[in-house]
């Protein structure tokens, strides 16, 4: 007589019938949660943005180079809208949120697809994600150097505990001071190294007065960076491109286990 | 923006550090350094200084207030002098908003040869060609203060009565005859091909039909070249508008030092100090008499004082800077400032105009005292509970789907067909934005089912999902598809939902989401694989383990992964022993190259015989 049973024995480590989560889903719940214990909330707003949201308000103006054909997708729509360029028009439909709701303080990070018209290589694709944010609140009572804290605790959490972070002056029209954030990052059996992780600064007043709130009355940081290349520093992924190609073997690049 | 040390060196009275701290002076006060080799850098101006510091004199002014160290002379400090009006020269220009200034010369007796070594030395240090003196000056000065500057042959141009016309104009609908081409034009050295549509700011010859000398701001035409037999200069020092500078240069795809200088829009004031430069630099290495100067300048431009408080400074960036100390801040950028009580009002000079408003001077309070003297600060805590809920209740269905056998994967948001298509597809073949997840899973799906057998355990399907946002026409919405309906949520249940409708903020209210560590990132073979299956009987009761490992003793290290597919017993019968069939599975990959049957082959021969010894059966 001959009985079945089910093979028992797996060369790889993967014996359990559960399926996988993306990476980049791993990695948002581990964001999400380090930033929830600052206060921050978690906002979405529509891909397919309007003009003003995704530059207007931001002070990119009609004449700005990143409005250009060759930065940034237009639809054939009359009047074109734009993939957005960034989710810091998150951020404006929560401006505006707070200026309607009469809010004072809000927290939030923005994460989401962004879209730039750009050739794809190893370290830039045209569809990528974005963990944008912000903090406002009453004027001195949201600064630089909250910036600097909310990021440091962030990377000392998630990336470890020696990451630190530096600010170099940099350039957004949305931001006045605006800065690049380095990270400090030791790679396991590595020297230790400043990457540069994303854009920053305090929301210029402008945006805060497009957004209908009083730059007398409140003021905050906002950021954008690319979320992809966080978990690239994090796990040692060396090519953009793997993210979004809807290749399984990437999702499974990565032995999980759950906490 | 290339820059020499040597060059800025002629700013400073004490020796430069060298270029290593150069460059560490100018990433934590200024600029991004794109690259450092040695003495030469390669800094990245950004728009808000672009006005400003595309030129040594900017650079070495940044320097001088990142370094504390100040300059020994400014160009831009010095004073104007009075020139005689031009009786040669006459400029028409037509449009005052996209010529804001045109400062025309006339230079006569010049003597065109090769510059002197040290002039040919500054242009090659930063990776220019010398070309002849008077085309080396230009470019000295301009590299030097920033003013795009342009010499043409005036014997090139028509005179009238003794006098020359220089026109600022848009090239005119009726000369172009073909709308889609534009007027010919051949630039400086040579280049030909360019195209001048209706509507481009030219430089012309008003005495000879309006003929087009250059592109305003960007390039002077080889009509009126400088060249050995040139004697008579018309030397242009203007400001073109930036707006219509970058266009025309994108249009033309003639992206020059010039252009690069004009859409970053630098002050008008500059083209007074780049033509009292560019003449005294030209007496200097070509000789020659300035006959006289024409300036159009109908709208002279003005900063404004701007004023902030002490107090306004620490409450932006978080610092507790003294006076004293943001005092220095503007005396190092040499910011002329007038002090009361604790306001600062700063009354820019002409080329600072990017200083407008309070916060723009906090910002550089913050880079000339260093960001590093900001202490990192914790926000204080938030009354409430921060709203999470809709993230939380997208990934509840995630993890829902995960413990169902479900893996998730993300795909690209263009699609062949769809309702909202784009003006500028990168991809002309996927020029619409999705209307649905299905087209991208489908061939998700396709791939994973190939790929299925290097990375699920054997004999599971691959079932996928992606959550992502779609655009049909009734408007965009946030999508969840699976390619198969969950088994344990009925057959009959939909493969995909909406989850901009479905209440995820009450869904996930309260839910706290799967947390799981992840190894660092396993590369994997981009090579196709091969598959090989063995089949053999064992004595029952033989550990299949036992089996796997002597396989994958034989098997090489091009078997990336051997697993046990299936299994039977076969009950003792007529004398025979009991015994067990087992089944293996191996998948041959390299990172190198595409296997070859061979390969394979080689393989499963020894591990056949490395079996046989053993005294197992191959089936």
């Amino acid at each position: 007589m001959e009985s079945k049973n089910t093979p028992a024995v797996d060369g790889q480590p993967h014996a359990t019938p559960k399926g996988h989560l993306h990476p980049m889903s791993v990695a948002m719940r581990d964001i999400a949660a380090i930033f929830g214990n600052q206060g921050f909330g978690i906002a979405y707003g529509p891909e397919l943005e309007d003009e003003f949201h995704n530059f207007d308000a931001l002070r990119v103006a009609g004449d700005h180079p990143a409005r250009d054909m060759q930065d940034t997708f237009w639809t054939q729509e009359k009047p074109p809208r734009v993939p957005r360029t960034h989710c810091t028009s998150v951020t404006v439909r929560e401006l505006e949120r707070m200026a309607k709701e009469g809010l004072t303080e809000l927290r939030m990070i923005n994460p989401g697809k962004v879209f730039r018209n750009e050739a794809t290589d190893a370290t830039h694709e045209a569809q990528f994600y974005q963990l944008d944010g912000f903090a406002v609140g009453p004027v001195g009572t949201v600064t630089l150097a909250h910036l600097k804290g909310v990021w440091t605790r962030f990377y000392q959490e998630y990336i470890g505990p020696n990451a630190k972070i530096r600010f170099r002056p940099s350039y957004f029209p949305f931001t006045e001071p605006s800065v690049e954030v380095d990270l400090w990052f030791e790679a396991p059996g590595k020297e230790g190294r400043w990457l540069e992780m994303f854009g920053a600064g305090m929301l210029h007043p402008g945006v805060l007065e497009n957004a209908g709130l009083d730059p007398k009355k409140v003021a905050g940081f906002a950021w954008g960076g690319g979320l992809e290349r966080l978990i690239m520093v994090k796990y040692g992924v060396p090519d953009v491109r793997f993210f979004h190609n809807g290749d399984i073997r990437f999702v499974y690049a990565f032995d999980e286990k759950q906490i | 923006m290339k820059v020499s040390r040597a060059w800025l060196q002629n700013y400073f009275a004490t020796e430069l550090p060298d270029g290593q701290i150069l460059a560490d002076a100018f990433t934590f006060h200024s600029f991004e350094v794109e690259e450092q080799t040695g003495n030469l850098l390669d800094l990245k101006v950004l728009p808000d200084r672009a006005g400003y510091a595309l030129s040594h004199r900017g650079v070495a002014y940044e320097l001088a207030a990142a370094l504390d160290v100040p300059m020994k002379k400014d160009p831009l400090r010095e004073t104007l002098p009075n020139w005689p009006q031009s009786n040669m020269l006459s400029v028409e220009v037509e449009d005052p908003k996209k010529c804001l200034r045109y400062i025309g010369a006339v230079v006569r007796g010049v003597t065109v040869g090769s510059s002197p070594t040290w002039l040919k030395e500054a242009l090659e240090s930063v990776g220019q060609r010398s070309i002849n003196n008077v085309v080396d000056a230009t470019n000295y000065v301009m590299l030097n203060i920033g003013q795009p500057l342009h010499a043409f042959d005036a014997s090139k141009l028509v005179q009238k009565n003794e006098i020359y016309t220089i026109g600022v104009q848009e090239v005119e609908e009726h000369k172009v005859s073909d709308k889609k081409t534009g007027i010919p034009f051949t630039a400086l050295g040579g280049e030909d091909g360019y195209l001048l549509p209706e509507g481009t700011l030219v430089i012309t010859d008003k005495n000879n039909g309006d003929k087009i000398l250059g592109v305003a701001g960007i390039k002077g035409g080889v009509v009126a070249e400088v060249t050995p037999h040139t004697t008579d200069l018309i030397i242009e020092a203007a400001n073109f508008e930036g707006t219509s500078v970058r266009r025309t240069a994108q249009r033309l795809k003639l992206f020059t030092d010039a252009s690069a200088r004009f859409q970053n829009r630098p002050s008008p004031e500059l083209a007074a100090y780049g033509m009292r430069d560019v003449l005294a630099l030209i007496q200097q290495v070509a000789g020659g008499e300035v006959e006289g100067v024409v300036d159009i300048y109908p709208n002279p431009t003005q900063n404004l004082p701007v004023s902030v408080t002490t107090q306004k400074v620490n409450e932006l960036l978080g610092s507790s800077f003294s006076s004293d100390e943001i005092g220095t801040a503007f005396k190092r950028l040499s910011l002329s400032t007038k002090i009361s009580n604790d306001t600062f009002t700063v009354t820019p000079p002409f080329e600072r105009i990017d200083l407008l408003i309070p916060e723009d001077l906090i910002e550089e309070v913050g880079r000339i005292l260093g960001y590093d003297r900001l202490p990192p600060a914790q926000l204080p805590p938030l009354a409430g509970t921060p709203d999470q809920a809709r993230f939380r209740g997208i990934e509840r269905m995630k993890d829902q789907l995960v413990e169902q056998g479900f893996t998730e994967v993300s795909t690209q948001s263009f699609a062949k067909k769809g309702d909202i298509v784009l003006a500028n597809p990168l991809d002309t073949k996927r020029p619409a934005l999705r209307i649905s997840l299905q087209e991208n899973l489908d061939e998700a799906l396709a791939q994973a089912q190939h790929y299925a057998l290097l990375v699920l355990p054997p004999g599971e399907k691959p079932k996928l999902f992606e959550v992502g946002s779609v655009f049909p026409k009734e408007g965009e919405h946030v999508e969840l598809r699976m390619t198969e309906a969950p088994k344990a949520w009925g057959k009959d249940f939909p493969t995909f939902d909406n989850l901009s409708k479905a209440n995820m903020e009450e869904y996930g209210n309260g839910y706290e989401p799967k947390h799981y560590t992840l190894a660092p990132f396993k590369p994997f073979s981009l090579y196709p694989y091969i598959v090989r299956d063995v089949a053999l009987w064992v004595p029952q009761g033989t550990e299949p383990v036992k089996v796997l490992n002597l396989i994958r003793g034989e098997a090489g290290e091009l078997c990336i992964k051997i697993s046990l597919f299936d299994k039977f017993e076969k009950a003792a019968k007529d004398g025979v022993p009991a015994k067990t069939s087992l089944a293996f599975r191996l998948i041959f990959q390299s990172f190198e190259r595409t296997l070859t049957d061979d390969d394979a082959n080689t393989a499963m021969e020894k591990a056949y015989a490395k079996l046989k010894s053993e005294g197992f059966e191959i089936r």
